[in-house]
């Protein structure tokens, strides 16, 4: 609860505090790892039991900007890596590891079959993790292109799939693929 | 089959499979009650594995198989019911977390999968289960579960009629079981009783696997049969058409040149012509042939008008169709796709939908009918030089039907960039302004070039793959053609077995047959598209609303107006809820104002009262009685939204604000203008009350459109108001005289107020606090003053920033 005397210079802090951008690196924060395997941090005189590492730019620059923050529904930033290559390895595995589970995107290795019916369409490919089927909805976006080469498919729950290189599936696989191209 | 087997008397119990059951017994659970159960399917390293998690009243089971990613891991839509009770007979491991020692679960979700993570009584946090979005529904229940039989907050104790599943079964409110676990009810309903698969959209029961194209094309059918007499008439003036097509050749070969020229006496007795008199026989198969020439040019005249009126009545009749299902259809079937999609559906693929039932399905009997009676002819004047003519046919039709799924593609891939093309215009119109602002015209040219190609490419294409298949048909016509020429001269000259004017019937018979080849070579095109578009628009069509009113809905003439929410639980997506258990009581006549920063859920809350969304969890009253069983029409009636988003549709203003009573008087009409603080302003538009506004009428500033909205609400006269931002784009001033006008309205109405400045609300009876999706402060302005609290915060800083300004 507040004061009674309501605190504009308080609220003027916290916003400053907002406003601004916070580096974190090994000199000013420690990054330890918790009993249950998640991340933890300690930066200043401040500790933090648990935190969420955030991708700023998951698809154009992932090793990059990486955003340190609370956990919760009212995540709040703590502070900004700028560089995961600047961290120690041991340091920049324990952040590795959250960001793994967190991006979590199967990547497609080859296509079995894909066909189109009736609004949806229904994929067998191979992936990283062992071969998936699923199906997208033809009338969404939700085959997204990343880029010239690169492609983000989304199945009807959101579960996601990529395609880092399409010029690397062979001739056959990308006719398959040929309706999203 | 124990998932299938649960009956709705049975609501309260889950039933675990028996695999699963006998784990749980062996750890010590056997009496346990159990609360949930949900199967995962990861591991914390990121591979796909079969997990499961039950609840019971004694703790937590969590199952992991010992088999790591090597099976195939099939997502919704390929999922199989047998599959899954198949895979419930493995190895598990097994560990037991017993109940006391759990403080907390919390569901964490990732950008495409979530976690289960587990706070212990000793406070170390753990991963539990880790599973993709596939099952995130279920993990998500039994999360609730969790929290509903071990939470720290038992709040209002009394739930039991609030807890039923997202929408009352078939067997009405009462009763379908609660949340439970992925078995109970909901099972049959999700896979598809045919095949056993997981239906891609649980709320359209089509599944795509076991409903083949042949239906489309017989539904599609289902359109012409208010015109089945001109069909009909049609198909008679082809029939004709046919018929006619084969007299022509004999007589241009045959009679011509070997019993006129050739002054056959036997062929004139045999028309009853006087012997010799050759003229008048050339005079009369030239006066037929003309006939019948005139005769095929005028039924494909009176055809044509058929084809015109058909084609029309069937687009007209399709395009109301889905243009009536999208009106009908939620809120959330349109966040979910393109406007631009939506528009082609509506205006484009109506249109090609018939284009195959026109150009294609009657000419397949015409030509069918041609192709057999010419093939008759030819036989019978010739078999050799038939068998020249048709040898190479069967090869053309293998070859176009190979090319099939090629030009499938091909229109799927013009369907998609002319999507593309209509959203980016849509886009640029809607955004305009903006483009102009930051002088990005260059740009937006660009980018509107690149799918403008696209879609040419794939017109291209199209062409293409059909002028491949076009190609293929002419040579072999071609070919066929030159060796009946070889062989006809052969047989003429130097077997001497023909005369000439059998050749020149024959090479005509062989030009009738250009027609079906043709026609082969364009079927496969029109098909195509045809079914292709049609598909799409039974999409739309199929497509129920998830929204649904009620089989023997309440009818409610005129409401007092209490609204009660009783543990509101909603989310836009169900592991995300942006509200939370609310409960929350507005007496009948009394104004409730809601203050929130953005985000908070405000606009969801009121979107729930006016159902435009369901709870997941909870219900809403009106007068006691579940909104749920209040038919549309009452219910819409009786609630009038000024919503932050105000639409002007297309119309003078006077239409606008008497849009949701059409039927109101001109007075009525400027009182509810007055009222709104809109008369004088429309006054001041040199039309009035007639000027027409809208997209393409006179641009209306934000206050004004605002101003309208509020008129359109009054004159509907609704029984509860829902004032979301009403008066946010209007300045001070005409707030104030706004203001008045409402607390002129509010009498004898429930009225909910959402306001960021807090000014708006000064006439509320009470106030609640949204924060995060939970009412944090509740209470008339006095209680929420003394509590020091977030609307204190608000207040207090409200006043300091109006103390700086003046």
């Amino acid at each position: 609860m507040e004061d009674k005397e309501f605190d504009l210079a308080q609220m003027e802090k916290e916003t400053e505090e907002m406003l601004k951008i916070n580096i974190l690196d090994e000199k000013n924060t420690e990054f330890i790892r918790t009993k249950g395997g998640f991340l933890s941090i300690k930066t200043g005189d401040t500790s933090y039991p648990r935190v969420h590492a955030v991708r700023m730019f998951p698809f154009t620059d992932p090793d990059r900007y990486i955003s340190i923050r609370t956990t919760g529904e009212k995540s709040k930033e703590i502070g900004i890596i700028e560089d995961m290559a600047s961290l120690s390895k041991e340091t920049a595995a324990l952040i590795k590891e959250q960001l793994d589970l967190r991006y979590f995107t199967p990547v497609i290795t080859g296509i079995k079959s894909i066909k189109d019916e009736y609004g949806y369409a229904y994929f067998d490919v191979m992936t990283d993790r062992g071969e998936c089927r699923f199906a997208i909805h033809m009338g969404g976006s939700d085959v997204v292109h990343l880029s010239e080469t690169r492609i983000l498919i989304t199945d009807i729950d959101e579960n996601r799939f990529e395609i880092p290189d399409v010029l690397k599936l062979t001739a056959t696989e990308r006719k398959k693929l040929d309706l999203f191209l | 089959m124990e998932i299938k087997d649960i009956k709705p008397e049975e609501k309260k119990e889950i039933l675990l499979p028996a695999a699963l059951k006998k784990i749980v017994a062996e750890l010590g659970g056997e009496k346990e009650e159990v609360l949930a159960f949900s199967p995962t399917d990861m591991n914390e390293n990121g591979a796909y594995t079969d997990g499961y998690l039950v609840l019971t009243a004694g703790g937590l089971y969590t199952f992991a198989s010992e088999s790591e990613g090597k099976r195939v891991h099939s997502f919704k839509g390929f999922l199989n019911l047998k599959d899954r009770e198949k895979n419930l007979e493995r190895d598990w491991k097994c560990t037991r977390i017993d109940a006391g020692e759990l403080k907390k679960l919390t569901i964490e979700p990732q950008v495409a999968c979530g976690v289960l993570i587990a706070e212990f009584s000793d406070g170390v946090e753990k991963t539990v289960a880790v599973f993709s979005n596939l099952y995130r529904k279920e993990v998500h229940v039994l999360q609730r579960a969790f929290d509903r039989n071990f939470g720290e907050k038992p709040e209002e104790g009394k739930e039991e009629e609030g807890k039923e599943g997202k929408r009352p079964g078939p067997g009405g409110p009462g009763g379908h079981g609660g949340p439970g676990g992925p078995g109970g009810d909901k099972d049959e309903e999700i896979y598809c009783p045919k095949c056993g698969m997981m239906y891609p959209n649980p709320d359209r029961k089509v599944c795509p696997r076991c409903m083949d194209r042949k239906s489309v094309f017989i539904r599609t059918f289902g359109y012409f049969k208010p015109y089945r007499g001109l069909m009909i008439l049609m198909f008679m003036i082809y029939v004709a058409v046919a018929g006619l097509n084969l007299v022509w050749p004999y007589l241009n070969g045959r009679v011509l040149y070997d019993y006129i020229l050739e002054k056959n006496n036997d062929f004139l007795l045999s028309v009853g012509i006087k012997n010799g008199d050759f003229i008048l026989a050339l005079l009369m198969v030239i006066l037929t042939m003309f006939a019948a020439r005139f005769t095929v040019q005028i039924l494909t005249v009176i055809q044509g008008v058929f084809t015109a009126r058909i084609v029309s009545g069937v687009v007209r009749d399709i395009k109301k169709s889905i243009f009536e299902t999208m009106g009908k259809l939620s809120i959330s079937f349109f966040k979910n796709r393109q406007t631009g999609g939506l528009m082609t559906r509506v205006l484009r693929d109506a249109e090609r939908v018939t284009g195959f039932f026109i150009d294609g399905f009657p000419y397949i009997f015409i030509h069918s009918f041609t192709l057999i009676a010419t093939l008759v002819m030819m036989f019978s004047i010739n078999w050799k030089m038939s068998l020249c003519a048709v040898i190479l046919l069967p090869g053309a039709f293998v070859f176009s039907f190979i090319m099939r799924p090629k030009m499938w593609t091909a229109f799927g891939h013009r369907h998609r960039a002319e999507r593309t093309l209509n959203s980016r215009v849509n886009d640029n119109l809607t955004g305009a302004r903006v483009v102009k602002a930051f002088g990005q015209e260059a740009r937006e040219e660009e980018r509107f070039r690149s799918v403008n190609v696209r879609l040419k490419d794939s017109e291209m294409s199209i062409v293409g793959v059909w002028n491949f298949i076009y190609f293929t048909f002419n040579f072999t016509y071609s070919i066929a053609t030159t060796l009946i020429w070889i062989l006809g001269v052969y047989l003429i000259l130097v077997e001497k077995k023909m005369e000439f004017g059998v050749l020149v019937t024959f090479i005509g018979y062989v030009d009738q047959l250009n027609g079906p080849m043709n026609f082969a070579s364009h079927i496969i095109r029109w098909w195509s598209d045809s079914m292709n578009a049609a598909q799409r628009m039974f999409e739309i069509i199929d497509a129920v609303p998830e929204i649904r009113e009620d089989d023997d809905p309440v009818s409610m003439e005129k409401p007092k107006g209490e609204i009660e929410l009783r543990n509101v639980t909603f989310g836009y997506e169900i592991n995300r809820p942006v509200l939370k258990d609310i409960s929350l009581k507005i007496p009948a006549g009394s104004m409730l104002g809601i203050v929130g920063r953005s985000g908070a859920g405000k606009t969801t809350l009121v979107n729930l009262i006016s159902r435009m969304y369901d709870p997941q969890e909870g219900s809403i009253l009106l007068d006691g009685i579940d909104i749920k069983h209040i038919s549309f029409r009452d219910l819409r009636r009786n609630v009038a939204m000024v919503s932050q988003e105000t639409y002007i549709f297309m119309g003078t203003i006077e239409e606008n604000i008497a849009y949701a009573n059409p039927k109101a008087t001109k007075a009525e009409i400027i009182r509810a203008a007055k009222l709104a603080s809109a008369h004088e302003f429309i006054l001041r538009m040199p039309d009035g009350y007639n000027t027409v506004v809208g997209s393409s009428g006179r641009e209306l500033s934000g206050g004004e459109r605002q101003r309208i909205s509020i008129a359109r609400a009054i004159l509907a006269n609704p029984k509860i108001l829902i004032l979301d931002e009403a008066t946010a784009s209007v300045d001070t001033e005409t707030e104030r005289a706004i203001q008045a006008a409402i607390n002129y309205l509010v009498k004898d109405r429930t009225t909910i107020s959402i306001a960021h400045r807090l000014s708006t609300l000064r006439d509320a009876d009470f106030l609640c606090v949204l924060d995060n999706g939970e009412i944090t402060e509740k209470g008339t302005h006095k209680e929420l003053e003394e509590l020091h609290g977030t609307y204190y915060k608000l207040m207090e800083l409200q006043t300091k920033a109006l103390a700086l300004k003046e």
